[in-house]
């Protein structure tokens, strides 16, 4: 692992708003879990929420289709919709280069 | 109270068999719609940007809000702060509403610079709407821009999948649905359309044309499952107060009869019209420019508003101040009466607007006015509201719209000759016009007076003499040429009689020269109908001779057969 894509020393809040055990939400979320044990490692905190039980929360964020992946901080936030069956779209959004290929 | 609701909606639910129409509350498309939308169901507006498909869908919940059905917008292109200040500009509080529970916006997270990775389904969409609409107890809903989020999705079968899923859930909601959508010509976004099209018991189509660089805006409901609806293309626009259509009545049936007769504020013009204009009857003036057209509408004006009659004056050709200072000039005072608050006169650019909005213009100020006469002056102008059908739409319904009401209508029409006197950018009006006076220029020597004839006159006799129109500066006057036969001499006349012979004799010529004008004209056109009369002789001539030829070969040929072993010969 080269060190210049972990030292930007930022820390992570991903909040995945999922539609129950929908196909593509259960992606996104094995997705979610297999970056913070990785690249994320240490540096992120996570939440998934369930908009079919808590609609609320999803409208509060104006959050409309699941999965979507909001991150934030850091600031400004990102919003990614979708399965996120392409990591490297998610970690270019972060800001991380990519090292290599994801085994 | 909350109860009564609930059993009708399950009432809905359980019985999907009678189809129920809820009331849009938009004026003239409920009309459209014999109704409104299928209640329960689902409806699709297609409209191009700018078509005001989002104002229709914001209107049906605000009104529907005020009549008590709660209702949800979601909205996949503009931010919910933008769709409250374009609402706010049409009045409507957007935000009170949503206080009271009875709207709620949605905003779409769907932001320019979402990153989109791998797919995503509807199914958190309709989660949260579910609850929602459970938590508020809506009764509609309306998802606006739909082509935005579908764009979302990169795979066609995915897009399929996703849509028959939204399809089941409004189904199963009992929610009175509307989907907006921009028209998509390309694959594969032309495929969703019409799956759209299928899926929506009603669909609407909202177009935007651009004639003579004027917008015009039509709709036109395109399908509606079980129920019959008006089939034509329907004017629209966008007014102050939202979606307004031009309302679609009958032809000339509901017309009110003719009334009392109103004097002209012409002396003379009386005597010519047997006491003055119908009172709810259409006049027409027509002539050339600066025959003084304007000045015997003016007249008019002035002479209804002096009884105490109020008038709406539309000019579409100059200010209401230069119109005043004009006619006054003339000797008609206009000004007192606009003090009196009997005089209306307003000043449109034809092309300032398309002919649907010309059109609602005058009915909102003949609704709130309520005058008992209207001027429009010229409509000659209305080919620039955007092309010759536009005027001709205009001027039939604004003719029909008036004159159901009862109002007097009177309009000028710029002519270049007498043979179109009634003929607005080349269509013919006569149907709908009771009284025609023409104003022409008559070239004396060294001089050039002004003719005035009385046409037309529906449900009245009157001489159709030409008679001198005068105009000075104590107003306008009639006198008359010469006493032709049945003509009775005025004092007017009489004193024309009693000036110089010279005078006289001028006259005499002008009346020689307007006489000999119309002799010509005719003339010009009995020959021109004589020489397509000719030419239609020829070419029967050509058709007898070639059948004369044909008959000559088969009678040729007959004899040929005679001759030879033909099995049919006798």
């Amino acid at each position: 692992m080269s060190a210049k894509g972990f030292t930007n020393g930022k820390t992570y809040h991903l909040r995945l708003f999922v539609a129950g055990e929908e196909p593509n939400s259960r992606k996104a979320r094995d997705t979610v879990r297999h970056l913070c044990e990785t690249r994320l490692k240490g540096r992120a905190t996570v939440e998934v929420v369930d908009v079919l039980e808590d609609f609320q929360a999803a409208i509060e964020n104006n959050v409309l289709v699941a999965p979507t992946l909001i991150i934030a901080p850091p600031e400004p936030p990102i919003t990614i919709i979708g399965s996120l069956r392409d990591v490297r779209k998610v970690l270019e959004a972060l800001g991380l280069p990519e090292e290599g290929e994801d085994a | 109270m909350t109860n009564e609701r609930n059993q009708t909606f399950a009432g809905e639910m359980r019985g999907r068999v009678p189809l129920k129409k809820i009331p849009t509350g938009i004026e003239g498309l409920d009309q459209i719609l014999e109704g409104g939308f299928p209640r329960g169901r689902t409806s699709v507006v297609i409209g191009a940007p700018g078509s005001g498909k989002t104002v229709l869908g914001l209107e049906f919940l605000y009104r529907g809000a005020l009549a008590g059905e709660p209702g949800i917008f979601i909205g996949f292109e503009e931010p919910a702060e933008e769709v409250r200040e374009n609402a706010a500009t049409l009045g409507w509080d957007l935000a009170a509403l949503e206080s009271q529970g009875r709207l709620f916006l949605l905003q779409s997270g769907i932001e320019p610079d979402a990153v989109l990775s791998g797919e995503f389904s509807l199914k958190g969409l309709l989660g949260i709407i579910s609850g929602k609409a459970r938590e508020m107890g809506a009764r509609r809903i309306v998802l606006d821009a739909m082509d935005v989020l579908l764009r979302l999705f990169d795979e066609p079968a995915s897009v399929r999948a996703q849509l028959h899923l939204l399809n089941g859930w409004l189904k199963d909601s009992g929610l009175t649905a509307l989907l907006t959508l921009k028209p998509r010509e390309t694959e594969p976004a032309r495929e969703f359309q019409e799956f759209f099209y299928s899926m929506a018991d009603c669909v609407v189509d909202l177009e935007v044309r651009v004639v003579a660089q004027v917008a015009t805006r039509r709709l036109r409901v395109v399908k509606y499952r079980g129920a019959s609806f008006g089939r034509n293309e329907y004017p629209y626009v966008i007014t102050e107060d939202g979606f307004r259509l031009v309302p679609v009545t009958g032809l000339l049936l509901d017309h009110q009869p003719f009334g009392d007769k109103l004097p002209t504020g012409i002396d003379r013009l009386d005597a010519l019209l047997e006491g003055g204009y119908f009172r709810g009857s259409c006049v027409v003036v027509a002539g050339e420019p600066g025959t003084g057209k304007t000045l015997v509408a003016s007249a008019f004006s002035a002479r209804a508003c002096k009884a105490g009659e109020r008038v709406f004056y539309l000019s579409f050709e100059e200010s209401a101040e230069a119109l005043v200072q004009n006619v006054r000039s003339a000797g008609v005072d206009l000004q007192p009466h606009r003090e009196a608050g009997l005089l209306d006169i307003e000043a449109l650019m034809p092309e300032a607007m398309g002919a649907e909005e010309h059109l609602l213009f005058l009915m909102d100020r003949v609704e709130r006015t309520d005058p008992q006469h209207v001027i429009l002056d010229a409509i000659s102008a209305c080919e620039r509201m955007g092309g010759k059908r536009a005027a001709m739409e205009y001027l039939m319904r604004t003719l029909h719209f008036l004159k159901t009401r009862g109002i007097t209508v009177f309009l000028t029409n710029q002519t270049s000759g007498a043979k179109s006197q009634l003929e607005i950018s080349g269509n013919d009006i006569s149907s709908m016009i009771d009284t025609v006076i023409f104003i022409t220029y008559v070239q004396g020597d060294g001089e050039t007076n002004r003719a005035i004839q009385v046409v037309k006159g529906r449900g009245m006799a009157h001489s159709n003499q030409f008679r001198e129109f005068v105009i000075t500066k104590q107003g306008l006057m009639i006198q008359d040429f010469y006493a032709g036969a049945g003509g009775v001499l005025t004092g007017t006349a009489r004193k024309i009689r009693e000036s110089a012979d010279a005078l006289e004799l001028e006259r005499l010529e002008l009346t020689r020269r307007a006489k000999r004008a119309e002799i010509e004209s005719l003339k010009a056109r009995l020959e021109a109908e004589l020489q397509e009369a000719q030419a239609e002789l020829a070419a029967l001539d050509m058709e007898w001779k070639r059948v004369r030829e044909d008959r000559e070969r088969i009678v040729r040929m007959r004899g040929g057969e005679k001759n030879g072993p033909g099995p049919r010969g006798q």
